[in-house]
C-alpha cells in the first residue's frame, strides 16, 4: 500500500521524467520513493536540539590563504572536486 | 620467489637489500594484473608506460641512496575514480566515461609518486562509486567484480578492483575510497585489510565526487601495517581541497598494549549466521588483547540520517548526469532508474539529517572516549553469488548501525580478516575509533594481526 506523502512525491518524479521511464522504470521508481519516505519518517521523528546546527564544511573562501598557490581552479571549494559533465 | 602476497615491508626490504629490482617487481605485478586481475574484472586499465617510467626511477634514486621510505619502488593500483594526467583513462566504472581523460593528477596521485610509489594500473569500481543505487554486482562496465575466494562470488563495492587485485596478490595494495561500506565491504569479501580515514585526513582533490561530506579515499592492503605506511603517504592538508585538516599524521607503528573495546548490543546478532559465529569467535580472540564491554546506544534513525544525505548529496553531484539522461548508459538497469527518485528529499529534511548528524557526532564521541574501538562486522552478510540481488544498508535492506555512524559522523575504521563462513567465504572484523584515532585503532589491528594468521591465509586461485 503506497503512503499518501509517496504518491504525492512519485507524481512529482512522474511529472518530470515519465517522457523517458517505461511502466516498469516506473513501478521501480515509486518503490524508491516508498523507501525514501519511509526514511524521511524516522527522520522527522527524530528528536533534535533546537540549537542542533547542520553538521557540514563551509569554509569562506579568500586566495591569499592557499600559501601554496596553484591554479584559480585549484583555489576554488566548489571546482575541487571532479564533476560528472559527461 | 613469487612477489604475490608479500607485504610493503617484506617488498621493500628485499629492494633495499638488492634482492629484488623495482622494475622485476612491477613487471611481475603487471602480468599478474593482465592475467589473474582480469580474470577477477580487477583492471580497468594497466599503466604500463608511468609504470615502468616511475620503477627506472625508482630502481636509480635507491641504487643513487636517494631514498623516499618506505613505498619507494613499491607498485599499487587505484581505483578508477582518481584523475590520472597523461592520456590514462578515467572511467568511474561507467560506460558513458570509459573513454573520459584528465590533465592532472589526483592529489593522492601525487603523493604516492612523491613517495615513489609505482601506479601500475586503475582498477575497476562499481559505477559512480555505487551512488546510482544498485543492488547487485554486475554493475560496472567492466563487469561484476569477483572475489579471489569464489570464482562465483562478489568482491564487494564499489572498491572492488582495490580489493580483488590485493586480495588475489596482483599488487601489495591499492587505494579505495569509501562513502559508506565502499572500503571495508571490498576488504572483507576479499580478505584483506582496509583503512577508512577519518574524513579530511585524505585530500580528495580529483576524486570523482558522489557525495561531498562523507567521501573519504583510503588504503587497502594485506596488513594493518602496511595500511599505516600508506596513510603516512597520502595522508595530509591540501589547499585544492577545503574539507582536509590542517592537523599532521605519522603512522607510528608503536609497541602493542591492552586495548579496551566496545561492542553494541545487537549488532553481532544482527548479522547472517557464518558471520555471526565468525565475529562471535573473533572477539573471544580479541579478549587476549584488551577488554571488551558491551554497550548500548541511543534509539536513533541512524541509517535513516546517512542514506538522506547520501542520496540528497549525490542527486546533486550526480545531477548533469541525470537531468541528460546520460544515465541510460549504465550497466545496471536499475542504475538507470534509481535516481530519478531522489528528486523528492526536500531540503528540509535534508538539513535535519545534517543536524541529526551533529547530534550523532557528539554522542558517540562521547561513548568512544572511553574505549578504543568500537569493535562488530565489518559486512553483515558474506560476498553475495554473482547475479543474485544483495541485501545492503544503503538500499535499506540490512541493517549496519556502525557504517551508518562511522561514516555520517566521518569516523575513521579499519577493517581486518577474521575468519570464514562454513562455505569458505571471508568474514570481518571491524575496529571503529575516535575521529584522528587511526594509530590506535592501526595498534590494536596489528596486535590482533600478530595474535591470528586469518591475513596472511590465501585464496583458493593462488
Amino acid at each position: 500500500m503506497s503512503l499518501p506523502e509517496a504518491e504525492i512525491l512519485f507524481a512529482l518524479v512522474r511529472h518530470r521524467y515519465a517522457d523517458r521511464l517505461d511502466a516498469a522504470q516506473l513501478e521501480e521508481v515509486r518503490k524508491t520513493v516508498e523507501g525514501l519516505v519511509r526514511d524521511l519518517a524516522a527522520l522527522r521523528a527524530a528528536e533534535i536540539p533546537d540549537d542542533a546546527e547542520p553538521a557540514q564544511p563551509f569554509i569562506p573562501f579568500r586566495a591569499d590563504r592557499y600559501p601554496q598557490g596553484g591554479t584559480p581552479r585549484e583555489g576554488h571549494a566548489s571546482e575541487h572536486r571532479v564533476s560528472h559533465d559527461p | 620467489m613469487s612477489i604475490a602476497f608479500r607485504t610493503i615491508r617484506e617488498l621493500g626490504a628485499d629492494i633495499r637489500a638488492g634482492r629484488l629490482s623495482p622494475v622485476a617487481l612491477a613487471e611481475e605485478c603487471m602480468q599478474r594484473l593482465d592475467t589473474v586481475g582480469r580474470k577477477l574484472n580487477a583492471v580497468v586499465t594497466l599503466t604500463r608506460e608511468r609504470a615502468l617510467k616511475q620503477a627506472r626511477r625508482a630502481e636509480e634514486e635507491l641504487k643513487a641512496g636517494r631514498d623516499r621510505g618506505p613505498l619507494h619502488g613499491i607498485p599499487y593500483g587505484a581505483k578508477d575514480l582518481l584523475a590520472t594526467s597523461g592520456g590514462i583513462p578515467t572511467t568511474w566504472g561507467a560506460a558513458p566515461f570509459k573513454d573520459r581523460r584528465f590533465d592532472f593528477d589526483a592529489t593522492v596521485i601525487e603523493r604516492l609518486e612523491q613517495a615513489g610509489a609505482v601506479l601500475l594500473a586503475k582498477l575497476a569500481m562499481v559505477e559512480f562509486a555505487g551512488g546510482m543505487g544498485y543492488r547487485q554486482p554486475n554493475a560496472s562496465f567492466t563487469g561484476p567484480g569477483i572475489s579471489p575466494w569464489a570464482p562465483d562470488a562478489w568482491s564487494g563495492g564499489s572498491s572492488s578492483g582495490s580489493g580483488s587485485a590485493v586480495g588475489a596478490g596482483c599488487v601489495p595494495f591499492a587505494i579505495g575510497s569509501e562513502t559508506w561500506g565502499s572500503i571495508l565491504g571490498p576488504s572483507t569479501y576479499c580478505s584483506i585489510t582496509g583503512l577508512r580515514p577519518t574524513y579530511g585526513r585524505v585530500s580528495r582533490h580529483g576524486a570523482m565526487a558522489l557525495c561531498w561530506t562523507l567521501d573519504k579515499l583510503g588504503p587497502m592492503a594485506l596488513t594493518a601495517d602496511d595500511c599505516g605506511l600508506v596513510l603516512d603517504a597520502i595522508a595530509g592538508a591540501d589547499p585544492r581541497d577545503p574539507t582536509t585538516s590542517n592537523r599532521s599524521y605519522r603512522y607510528d607503528g608503536g609497541a602493542a598494549r591492552q586495548f579496551r573495546f566496545a561492542v553494541v548490543r545487537g549488532t553481532v546478532d544482527a548479522t547472517e549466521p557464518g558471520v555471526r559465529d565468525a565475529v562471535a569467535a573473533a572477539l573471544d580472540t580479541l579478549k587476549s588483547i584488551g577488554s571488551i564491554e558491551e554497550i548500548t546506544l541511543p534509539e536513533r534513525p541512524y541509517e535513516p540520517m546517512a542514506r538522506i544525505i547520501l542520496w540528497a548529496e549525490g542527486a546533486s553531484a550526480a545531477e548533469q548526469m541525470i537531468e541528460s539522461g546520460a544515465i541510460a548508459g549504465l550497466t545496471a538497469p536499475e542504475d538507470r532508474v534509481t535516481p530519478y527518485a531522489r528528486d523528492v528529499i526536500l531540503a528540509k529534511d535534508y538539513l535535519r539529517a545534517l543536524r541529526l548528524r551533529g547530534v550523532v557526532a557528539r554522542e558517540i564521541d562521547g561513548v568512544l572516549r572511553r574505549f578504543d574501538a568500537i569493535v562488530g562486522p565489518s559486512r553483515g552478510t558474506a560476498g553475495p553469488r554473482l547475479g543474485a540481488e544483495f541485501r545492503s544498508a544503503i538500499r535499506g535492506s540490512f541493517p549496519d548501525p556502525l557504517g551508518a555512524i562511522g561514516n555520517a559522523a566521518g569516523l575513521p575504521a579499519v577493517g581486518v580478516p577474521c575468519g570464514l563462513t562454513p562455505d569458505g567465504m571471508p568474514v570481518g572484523l571491524q575496529l571503529m575509533g575516535r575521529a584522528w584515532e587511526e594509530n590506535t585503532l592501526l595498534a590494536a589491528a596489528r596486535a590482533w594481526q600478530a595474535r591470528t594468521d586469518f591475513h596472511r591465509r590465501r585464496p583458493p586461485l593462488s
